[in-house]
């Protein structure tokens, strides 16, 4: 099993979800994350006062999917979260030992 | 009206207690009469032979015989709920054993306590001679009220009566002490246990406003501090232990805590509707309890405290401060003064101090209906009431349980108590608006509308009053409401605007692509202008902060923020007044030259030569008269200015005509310092102020081609347009033109300066020194 992690733009995130569900993934964790890549940050002047943004915010999907549905999740949400512009994100994979239903103490792939 | 169709329990607890009782009766004659070694066998668990909340004692089960135990030295006595005779089916019993110090005490407890522990029934035990009891009710709060609601069961009722009036001697005794200590502890409660009225998941025992609030009320009645609570607390009372009951039926646990999931069933055993009409009536009885419970602690502390000062203070027109709260002044008839109300709330909140109870309900029972469209000063007031902050809010409260707010916006109606069964809002609807309102104050220097940003976030929800998306109807609703309160049509539409689009900047700043041009375009489509813009992005953050943590973060805020950024490139906003030119008559009045003062009612005309330091001296005249500048434009044809004030006295009857006409000469012929009378009246009246948002000066550029720009945002107060004049006048600079306008109690002004030579300050360096100089002189 495989926990992948992807770092989008917020507004994006619709999108995934929808691409996702139609993908046949049926669960997610979604949190609101700040960063910076090498966008950077950038200054500008809000309400008179002057301040560097060093940390973008973004949207923090993650996803848990059998070793041979990976690649495919993967490619899932960069089709979805591309704009093509600088900011868009990344994905990430890594290796899952085991995955337990707290209902039901299912364990492995039934737990997904 | 409150109870609704609900179904009450009070008689299944009563029925319950009084089943307790006889239990008890009988274990405790089985205790003390039998001989060692005849346990008794009855009991709930024995009787009915299943356990649950929901078992009938054996109410047919007959008493072992033998008179009431007086002289026997031991009685059993039931405090807490079953001391009150309010036993929810999952109420534990709280029990105390008095004797007099017999040997065979230990061995009569076991034989009461081993059956009720046999029968599962939770107990809360102690056995203890009167000295003890009394001992204990000193030092522990708890302990001390149960003994003061104790109630005596069964044995000897010489020692539960000797108890019962040591404890309530000693708890009148130390009244100050003992009732200081119950503050404390039912403010700790408040702070962990939150607010029952606007609770998702409120706790009906410990929260504000919940059964120990009353319980509290009671105890304070018990000191002879205060009268006991009126019906309409009791009513509440009796839903609160209805819906607890219900859930004690629901859950089957002893629990107090109304989670979201059991709302529906709770909401079932009482017959109601569904947990939106439930938690309506929680909403209502936890503010009936809690302003109930709050004006109690006023009778105590200004008795514990003493005699109040006798002094009465002005604080507006026909209203002073006596005694730590706002009343009326003497000889002032509210029969004939529908805005009294109103200016009343505002001096309230502005001091920071609470209503008198009998004065919100004289004001609610005579004030006459608002005429429609609300005066100016109205709009004023409420504007000036909302500005104050959270100061607002337990005003709103009072006024609101009072029913003046409905009367005064009957819409209103429609969002009071209302709950929010999601799990993003923390509050009811109409405390959400409420507290918008009071957090949307500290942006009031952000916009160039303070008045329109607070009357929007005090109605940017109303909407959901209705069925349907709470934008639109909330539009509809705004418009009419903006139009109720005799706003200017433009003001109208603009108040309309914001309410339908806010939430335009949170949803777009979260959902759509800002890089893209098309999402930036939309927005400043939808909005129009800067002005708007801000007064959306400031009720953004205002409603987002009031709406509950989950709403509201530094994560949203960096994303509203850069929409905002992005939108204003786009917009332009409307340039800052022209600077006034004269009317034909005031160009008259300067024709004739001299100085000249004219006081038309509320309006006050000074022409004279102009000179620098005219504008900023005659309006320091004004504030030595008592006289609150509410509008004043100046402007001078040749050497003669001419400059219009729109005053209101800030209390009494407005001062002679004469006697300011007779300053005003002695000040421009420079033999009356009027710093000095200033001085003094801000030293005997200036009541202590809530604390109001920072005040903030900007000079703007390319504003007017003939003098500098500088607009100046403040929280109103006597003297402040002398107070700014003079900074202008300090920095060298002279005042050609000026717009002041107070919009509630926020003062928007703009001046058009310029220096010795004529000029506008270009000078970077100048521009900061003016800038901080007036800020200086507001602080």
């Amino acid at each position: 099993m495989r926990l992948i992690t992807a770092i989008i733009k917020p507004f994006k995130l619709d999108d995934v979800k929808a691409a996702l569900e139609q993908a046949g993934v049926k669960g997610m964790t979604v949190s609101e994350a700040s960063g910076y890549g090498r966008q950077r940050g950038h200054t500008e002047v809000y309400r008179g006062a002057e301040y560097q943004v060093d940390l973008v915010p973004k949207v923090r999907v993650e996803v848990l999917a059998e070793e041979d549905d990976a690649e495919d999740v993967i490619d899932v949400i960069v089709k979805a979260a591309q704009t093509g512009k600088i900011g868009d994100g990344k994905v990430w994979s890594v290796p899952v030992d085991t995955v337990i239903r707290v209902r039901t103490g299912e364990r492995g792939p039934e737990a997904l | 009206m409150m109870r609704g169709e609900a179904r009450s329990y009070a008689a299944a607890r009563k029925e319950r207690a009084a089943d307790i009782d006889r239990w008890l009766t009988d274990l405790f004659r089985t205790a003390t009469a039998q001989p060692y070694g005849r346990e008794s066998r009855s009991g709930p668990g024995a009787k009915s032979g299943t356990p649950g909340f929901d078992r009938t004692l054996g109410s047919e089960e007959r008493g072992i015989g033998g008179p009431p135990g007086a002289g026997t030295g031991v009685a059993l006595v039931a405090v807490g709920s079953l001391g009150r005779a309010e036993l929810a089916p999952g109420s534990d019993l709280d029990l105390v054993l008095l004797h007099n110090g017999r040997d065979d005490v230990a061995r009569i407890a076991d034989r009461i306590w081993y059956p009720i522990w046999d029968s599962g029934v939770g107990l809360d035990h102690s056995v203890r001679t009167v000295d003890e009891a009394a001992k204990v009710a000193r030092e522990d709060l708890k302990a001390v009220l149960g003994l003061i609601q104790a109630r005596h069961v069964i044995g000897d009722p010489e020692l539960t009566r000797a108890v019962r009036e040591i404890v309530l001697a000693e708890w009148r005794a130390e009244a100050r002490r003992r009732l200081a200590e119950l503050r404390e502890a039912a403010d700790k409660r408040a702070e962990s246990a939150g607010e029952l009225a606007f609770l998702l998941e409120p706790d009906l025992m410990d929260s504000r406003g919940g059964l120990r609030d009353v319980q509290a009320m009671q105890a304070v009645a018990a000191a002879w501090v205060a009268s006991a609570p009126g019906p309409r607390v009791r009513e509440a009372y009796e839903l609160l232990l209805d819906i607890r009951h219900g859930l004690h039926l629901v859950t089957a646990r002893g629990t107090d805590r109304l989670v979201l999931q059991e709302q529906d069933a709770v909401a079932g055993t009482l017959g109601l509707l569904d947990a939106e009409a439930l938690m309506r009536r929680v909403a209502e009885a936890g503010r009936t309890i809690a302003h109930a419970f709050d004006a109690t602690w006023r009778t105590v502390d200004r008795l514990l405290s003493g005699p109040a000062p006798r002094g009465r203070r002005p604080l507006a027109d026909g209203v002073v401060e006596h005694g730590g709260e706002v009343v009326l002044a003497r000889g002032i008839n509210p029969r004939n003064d529908p805005v009294l109300v109103l200016r009343a709330a505002a001096a309230a909140a502005e001091a920071g101090l609470p209503l008198a109870p009998a004065t919100v309900s004289t004001l609610a029972a005579q004030s006459p209906a608002m005429p429609v469209p609300w005066p100016d000063e109205a709009r004023d007031s409420l504007v000036a009431l909302l500005g104050a902050g959270r100061a607002a809010v337990p005003v709103w409260e009072e006024l609101d349980q009072a029913g003046v707010i409905v009367r005064l916006i009957p819409d209103w109606e429609r969002v009071r108590h209302r709950p929010q069964r999601n799990p993003v809002h923390r509050f009811t609807v109409d405390r959400h608006l409420i507290e918008t309102a009071a957090g949307a104050a500290s942006f009031t220097r952000e916009v160039t509308r303070p008045d329109l940003l607070l009357i929007s976030a005090l109605l940017h929800d109303i909407g959901k009053g209705w069925p349907g998306d709470h934008s639109t109807t909330g539009e509809i609703v705004a418009r009419d409401i903006g139009a109720r309160m005799g706003l200017p049509p433009a003001d109208v539409e603009v108040l309309a605007t914001v309410v339908r689009h806010h939430l335009l900047l949170p949803e777009t700043a979260t959902r759509r692509d800002l890089d893209d041009p098309v999402t930036i375009n939309r927005v400043a489509e939808a909005v129009g202008s800067r002005e708007v813009l801000e007064l959306l992005a400031a009720l953004a953050v205002a409603d987002g902060a009031a709406t509950g943590p989950a709403a509201w973060n530094s994560w949203k805020a960096g994303l509203i923020a850069d929409l905002v950024r992005r939108v204003r490139s786009v917009l332009s906003g409307t340039p800052p007044p022209p600077a006034p030119t004269l009317s034909p008559e005031q160009a008259a009045l300067a024709r004739h030259g001299g100085g000249a003062v004219r006081v038309t009612g509320t309006s006050v005309t000074v022409v004279a030569p102009d000179r620098p330091g005219l504008l900023w001296r005659a309006a320091g005249v004004l504030a030595a008269h008592r006289l609150v500048v509410r509008a004043a434009s100046a402007a001078s044809a040749g050497s003669t200015a001419v400059i219009e004030f729109s005053v209101v006295p800030e209390y009494g009857t407005p001062p002679d005509p004469a006697t300011i006409e007779a300053d005003l000469r002695l000040v421009l012929a420079g033999r009356l310092d009027i710093e000095q009378r200033l001085a003094r009246r801000t030293r005997s009246l200036r009541p202590p102020r809530v604390p109001v948002a920072p005040p903030r000066v900007n000079l703007l550029d390319d504003a007017s081609s003939t003098g500098t720009v500088v607009e100046v945002r403040a929280h109103d107060r006597p003297g402040l347009l002398w107070r700014i004049g003079r900074a202008f006048g300090e920095c060298g600079l002279d005042v050609r033109a000026a717009r002041v306008e107070t919009l509630g109690a926020e003062a928007v002004d703009v001046f058009y300066v310029v220096d010795r030579s004529g000029r506008p300050i270009d000078d970077e360096a100048q521009r900061i020194q003016v800038r901080e100089h007036v800020l200086t002189a507001l602080r």
